[in-house]
């Protein structure tokens, strides 16, 4: 296996999550997580099943509000916005359970992406006009070149319903890309591929990576994590029980602990 | 089909419904297939609210109701030119859609389907209450012909034209935007709100505008409807209509245009098949016009059941294997 | 005084029958989280099919019976032909198919029965009662005796029996139930099923007082719908709340502003409800908000 990567970043905090808090009645799910993301590397979010990683992810993007707590991107406060400003502030994210838009090809789904920041164009596209024709060749374009990126081009005009389950992810993961964001969540984005798939799976998020985006990754799949990661989070039970660059992480002794007490059976 | 083998087909069925009224000089068979094109009017926009956008509206008679009684108002009480009429039919019904979709639109899609049932009920009531300026239950008549300027389109096969040239229009109107970013908005709305959302797309104004262009549809096919009738009253505008437009939306089937636009002229042939089948004994006729409404509910029944992709997706299945979009 | 008391107990008497109706559309959003159209004609089938019973004989007691059996079944045998089959279970699309389901329940009744009205005679004959200055007729009473009968049974079968509470868990979280064996299809079934039966009996209860036609399925539904969002969606408690206080507001509105408003209160509230306040009076979170 490859050396683990270390993408430099340039030491910049740009995601700050302190003290986040998400209550589902008698249960907390998130119990005062707090971290730095830093620009231009990947962190990984690991833990148990149930640790809340998922839930984390929803407080980040609108789609939870948590308790307690706050988060901050680019000096922007992220807690209590809807999910689509925090697209338009440059936050996107995948879900664990894709969300793909069926009856559109792959392609298709990663335009809508394309165009999140664009101003609406009803009454333009309605008549016609030549700046709506533009900008859909120029998102299908780029759609087109963000498939490439991800090496899953030949899907391009496949109906996303048509798609199997691993490159649903990848497309998802394409449109997330699509809405030109700084920060990039990924919720288990190897889920359903093959060793060779989540290879490449690594070098695209290593070019992501270089392009300028900053990833946090859920993943379950700890030799992805291992290669891929330049720091790693690890929650159990709510709570944040460990951070550091891999090969601390490998060795500390709560994370050994947290995870011998679940039987899991994950890749 | 290719792009160009499919713009063919479009340009000879315009030119194939134009040449109806050289070939059928009946002006009884005309208004029947002027009132096809009326309700494929309506339901253009509903293949957009329901078939793109996958919203419910229980209610749309409600908004032909609204662009029909503006008409017959605005002529026959205040005397403005038809060309006025209908601008102001327009503007009103897509008001009235504008205010019902901003509140109902912000919940779940069953909310909207409940909150246009009861503002349909409810335009109904009025209907037939404000009999200031509706005339109530007896409705109100002497509505004049449409007239453009100085030009009066007093001959059946002149109201077929201007009827199905609003068809066409709203047919073009309708594919620009699906062909482009506002139909895939609407189609990703369909899909997954949440995913829609996590893609930057404003759900509430995707599906607020939607609704707000099929409300103008219905009431300009309702100002139409006046002017081409002469008489308008309540009983047009019934719970009864709106079902029959989401029966002919159903059938066409979602994702497409040509589907409900071909449902809706089939049902509107089914709605007159007693007239339309010449010599057919008065006894068969109104037994005929009996199940007319088990056809609807056995359509929509069947086709959400069997074929959810309604006409256009078994179209679509047959040329299975060259995909496209 | 007298006055008032009349009319409230005017609005009681729709206002319990809003309610079975109303109880009938939390049973299947509970079940299914859409809304059953075809509710409205399960109302009509209990009278229609009273109606015809007795016409072919049978005493009033065991026709009554019989109708709510046999609707009962007709909404079971519904779930199963038209919304079991839709697979992923999409609210919407069993909406759908409800609203079809209604038109041809209703065009059903139209070609078996014919489109006269139909009536049944009240359960006991003998003058109205007089209570505090007011008339009560002997039918509600025994519309109140129902629906009281209705509720206080369906409480019962949540509570205590064993199928209740599976419906409740079923209702509260379709996969976990699921894990715990409870076979959430057949709950789907029997919701359907009690939602018809409940819908039969109002529409028997009411029979005498009003007549009854393949017709008055839609009517009903919107102001059993209207009623269950007014007390808010999912709770059996607040159905029946809805239903009181949707029956007692058109009342004072037919008498103390004008009759012809009537049918319009329930839909005004529909709508306001949907606006100001969807949870309705007794709701919980705003979790509906998109």
């Amino acid at each position: 296996m490859a050396a683990p990567s270390q993408g430099g970043g340039n030491g910049v905090s740009l995601l700050q999550i302190r003290e986040v808090t998400k209550r589902f009645g008698g249960l907390t799910a998130v119990d005062a997580v707090s971290f730095d993301v830093f620009e231009g590397t990947i962190k990984a979010v690991i833990g148990p099943n149930g640790a809340g990683k998922s839930t984390l992810f929803n407080t980040l993007t609108g789609y939870d509000r948590p308790e307690a707590g706050s988060v901050r991107c680019d000096g922007r406060e992220l807690v209590g916005r809807k999910p689509r400003d925090t697209v338009l502030i440059g936050v996107a994210r995948t879900f664990q359970n894709t969300q793909l838009f069926d009856e559109l090809t792959a392609a298709e789904n990663v335009m809508v992406g394309c165009q999140a920041h664009q101003r609406r164009g009803f009454a333009a596209a309605m008549l016609r006009l030549p700046s709506s024709a533009r900008e859909d060749r120029d998102a299908r374009a780029e759609a087109g070149r963000l498939l490439r990126l991800i090496g899953i081009e030949e899907w391009l005009d496949t109906p996303a319903f048509d798609l199997p389950a691993g490159i649903r992810r990848l497309v998802e993961m394409a449109r997330a890309l699509a809405t030109k964001p700084r920060l990039l969540l990924l919720d288990e984005p190897a889920a359903g591929l093959s060793a060779g798939e989540t290879g490449e799976l690594v070098r695209t998020l290593e070019r992501v990576r270089d392009g300028g985006v900053t990833v946090v990754v859920v993943e379950h799949d700890m030799g992805l994590v291992m290669e891929v990661s330049d720091e790693i989070v690890v929650l159990d039970r709510g709570r944040k029980i460990a951070e550091g660059p891999p090969r601390m992480i490998q060795k500390d002794p709560a994370v050994i602990a947290a995870y011998l007490g679940e039987d899991s059976d994950d890749a | 089909m290719g792009r160009t083998l499919r713009a063919l087909a479009v340009l000879v069925a315009a030119v194939l419904v134009a040449c109806v009224p050289l070939v059928v000089t009946s002006p009884f068979y005309l208004q029947i297939y002027t009132f096809a094109g009326l309700n494929a009017l309506v339901v253009v926009g509903l293949a957009l609210l329901f078939g793109y956008a996958g919203q419910i509206s229980l209610g749309h008679a409600a908004f032909v109701g609204i662009g029909a009684y503006t008409c017959a108002y605005c002529t026959v009480t205040l005397h403005l030119p038809w060309l006025v009429a209908i601008v102001a039919a327009g503007a009103l019904s897509g008001a009235g859609g504008l205010i019902l979709a901003l509140p109902s639109l912000r919940l779940k899609g069953h909310y909207l389907a409940m909150a246009t049932l009861g503002f349909g009920q409810l335009m109904s009531l009025v209907f037939v209450e404000a009999v200031g300026v509706t005339g109530g239950v007896n409705g109100r008549g002497g509505i004049p012909f449409p007239s453009l300027g100085p030009v009066v389109l007093r001959s059946a096969a002149s109201l077929f034209w201007l009827v199905w040239a609003f068809v066409a229009v709203a047919v073009i109107v309708a594919y620009n935007l699906t062909s482009a970013r506002p139909g895939r908005a609407m189609r990703a709305v369909h899909g997954s709100e949440l995913g829609a959302q996590a893609s930057g797309v404003d759900i509430v104004s995707v599906k607020v505008r939607t609704f707000v262009l099929s409300a103008l549809l219905a009431g300009l096919s309702g100002a139409l409807y006046a002017g081409v009738v002469g008489f308008v009253s309540p009983s047009s505008f019934t719970l009864t209509t709106s079902i029959g437009f989401v029966a002919m939306t159903v059938l066409g089937g979602s994702g497409s245009l040509t589907g409900p636009l071909a449902a809706a002229v089939l049902l509107t042939f089914v709605q007159y098949l007693d007239s339309l089948i010449p010599g057919l004994p008065q006894a068969a006729a109104s037994k005929l016009q009996t199940y007319q409404q088990d056809i609807y509910g056995l359509a929509i029944v069947l086709v959400v059941v069997l074929a959810p992709r309604g006409l256009a997706g078994a179209w679509r299945r047959r040329r299975k294997g060259v995909g496209t979009a | 005084m007298t006055e008032l008391l009349q009319f409230l107990i005017a609005g009681l008497k729709n206002g319990a029958i809003y309610s079975l109706v109303a109880l009938g559309f939390t049973m299947v959003y509970a079940a299914t989280g859409a809304i059953n159209f075809a509710q409205g004609q399960f109302f009509m089938l209990g009278g229609m099919l009273g109606a015809a019973f007795v016409g072919a004989g049978l005493p009033l007691p065991l026709a009554a019976l019989a109708a709510v059996l046999a609707t009962a079944l007709i909404g079971a045998v519904f779930e199963l032909v038209a919304v079991r089959p839709i697979g992923d279970g999409d609210p919407l699309r069993i909406i759908m198919v409800t609203i079809g389901g209604s038109v041809l329940f209703s065009q059903l009744a139209l070609h078996v029965f014919g489109p006269d009205t139909r009536s049944l005679t009240t359960f006991t004959a003998g003058p109205s009662l007089k209570v505090l200055g007011a008339a009560v007729e002997r039918q509600t009473i025994w519309i109140w005796c129902l629906t009281a009968l209705a509720v206080a049974g369906l409480a019962l079968l949540y509570r205590r029996t064993m199928f209740g509470r599976a419906m409740r868990a079923t209702s509260l979280h379709r996969d976990a139930a699921r894990l715990v064996g409870i076979n959430a299809r057949a709950m789907v079934t029997a919701s359907f099923a009690l939602a018809a039966a409940l819908g039969a009996v109002a529409g028997l209860a009411v029979a005498p007082l009003t007549q009854t036609s393949f017709q008055v399925g839609s009517g009903v539904a919107v102001k059993g719908f209207a009623a269950a969002i007014l007390g808010g969606l999912g709770d059996p408690a607040a159905a029946v709340a809805g239903g009181l206080v949707l029956g007692i507001l058109e009342s004072l509105t037919a008498g103390y502003i004008d009759p012809t408003y009537k049918d319009g209160v329930a839909l005004i509230i529909l709508l306001l409800v949907l606006f100001v306040r969807h949870q309705g009076l007794f709701g919980g979170s705003g979790r509906e908000k998109v």
